[in-house]
């Protein structure tokens, strides 16, 4: 208990740090200016969603290969908080977008994978909402999410193959970074990633806890 | 071996059934026939724009037609409980899937080359120069959808909501199918007819990764 | 500055996508645990 209350102020204190460092420390970049700096969110973001999107893929895996429900727990877990990091991306891109290149939306190739990765997992969440049974629910929706994981390079490969057939103006990131820079987005990146660990924790957590009252009510019924 | 020879019966009982009903690529053909015309009137169809959006406006009308056509695959294996028969009268419970997935191709693919001289007519593009060439691409197009479509098939059958959700899983699933198969099928529409081997590098690599998927992870879609 | 409340607009929306993610799953294992209990409750109940 102690354990976990002390990891989540660890997390706090890491998101606050990286949001000094992002708004404080780092240089002011010279083509965009100060709005650059939500690259520091927006990037790190985009890199852990896709973490978490792996972790959920393992989870689909040793569920198929050994039926112990947690991976099933561990992959549904993983891929809710994976599309809230997807959804984050999603929301800052436009914010960003707006100020640098006066459009909401450029259908440029990283953010474009990710409105279609967004897709494919929100997709595999609505899939587990429409079977009941809890044992095929985990083996036919650990199938969709093999299936999912495997699109990610394809979708990124060919997304942006089609952007460099079609090239535009629009790049989300910045070209080269300067050490400094480069710092605050690792502090950046460990901060988010310890948040995705958390998160995915306290939603595995409670997936577990669903699975003992069914233990216990089907115990009550037996009675 | 068995394995091919359950394959091969199966694939002939699939083909079989269509062959007698018909309803499949019927009703496939006739709604692809609608999306494109309906899509023609939200552009002006001239001949130099529908080079550009015919295309990608026609693999869109492939898409969602496989998205409604590929539903019965493996729903139709519930009544009567076929499937659980099935699964005991073949010894690898991929020749149900490999037999499936080759039936759909050839239903697929029928009904594209047929649409793509409809389309031809419409939009004014000389296809039958190009037809080869054509059909390379919508092979490799066909098997990856064919093969995705059809393992969702199994999926979406054991939901509630599977008219709706099959589509809803496979459309984004299939974008490396859908930019891959436009890009390449404009780039035959223009004057230099190339086949650009880029793109179909991709579709290529999407079509064995996912029938080695459905190869490993298939049978787990089949238990009871 | 008007760029500078852009980024304080995204990391605000951001921070409230998390918080918002945890604090749903927080009530939900909330009232899980409420259940639980009084499951445990009639289970002990029933067994005497």
């Amino acid at each position: 208990m102690a354990k976990s209350a002390i990891y989540t102020l660890l997390v706090c204190m890491l998101m606050a740090a990286s949001a000094y460092a992002a708004f404080y420390v780092a240089p002011t970049e010279v083509t965009m200016g100060l709005v650059q700096r939500i690259f520091y969110l927006h990037a790190p973001s985009g890199m852990t969603s896709l973490a978490a999107f792996l972790v959920s893929f393992v989870g689909s895996v040793l569920y198929l290969l050994t039926r112990k429900p947690k991976w099933d727990w561990l992959a549904v877990s993983s891929a809710e908080v994976g599309v809230a990091f997807c959804t984050v991306v999603l929301l800052t891109g436009p914010i960003w977008a707006k100020p640098a290149w006066g459009v909401w939306w450029a259908w440029d190739a990283r953010l474009t994978s990710t409105l279609v990765l967004w897709l494919l997992y929100v997709a595999f969440l609505i899939l587990r909402t429409m079977i009941e049974d809890a044992d095929r629910r985990a083996a036919v929706s650990a199938f969709f999410g093999v299936f999912a994981f495997l699109d990610v390079p394809l979708v990124y490969g060919s997304i942006w193959w089609w952007r460099t057939q079609h090239p535009q103006p629009v790049v989300f990131t910045s070209a080269a970074l300067d050490p400094t820079m480069r710092k605050v987005f690792y502090l950046s990146w460990l901060s988010l990633t310890c948040l995705m660990a958390l998160l995915i924790r306290q939603r595995y957590e409670l997936e577990a806890a669903r699975e003992q009252l069914r233990v216990l009510e089907h115990e009550l019924e037996a009675r | 071996m068995k394995f091919f020879s359950d394959t091969a019966a199966l694939l002939q009982k699939e083909i079989q059934a269509e062959f007698r009903s018909h309803e499949l690529l019927t009703t496939a053909s006739i709604f692809i026939l609608i999306v494109i015309v309906l899509f023609s009137f939200t552009f002006d169809p001239t001949s130099a724009e529908s080079k550009q959006f015919g295309p990608g406006l026609l693999w869109l009308a492939f898409l969602f037609s496989a998205s409604l056509m590929l539903q019965p695959s493996f729903l139709k294996e519930r009544t009567n409980d076929t499937l659980s028969a099935l699964r005991l009268a073949v010894g690898d419970p991929f020749a149900i899937f490999l037999a499936k997935l080759c039936a759909n191709t050839i239903f697929l693919l029928v009904t594209q080359l047929l649409l793509l001289l409809v389309f031809a007519v419409f939009f004014n593009v000389n296809v039958l120069s190009i037809y080869p060439k054509l059909a390379l691409v919508f092979f490799l197009g066909s098997f990856g959808v064919s093969t995705t479509g059809t393992a969702l098939s199994a999926v979406s059958s054991q939901a509630r909501m599977r008219e709706v959700l099959l589509p809803i899983l496979m459309l984004p699933l299939l974008v490396p199918v859908l930019i891959p198969s436009a890009e390449a099928t404009r780039a035959l529409f223009e004057p230099e007819h190339a086949l650009r081997w880029d793109w179909l590098g991709i579709l290529i690599a999407f079509d064995v990764v996912f029938l080695t998927a459905l190869w490993l992870f298939g049978e787990y879609l089949l238990e009871e | 500055m008007k760029n500078l409340n852009s980024v304080f607009a995204a990391y605000l929306i951001g921070w409230a996508v998390f918080f918002g993610f945890s604090l749903t799953v927080a009530k939900r294992a909330a009232s899980l645990k409420e259940e639980l209990a009084q499951l445990k409750e009639r289970l002990k109940d029933s067994a005497r």
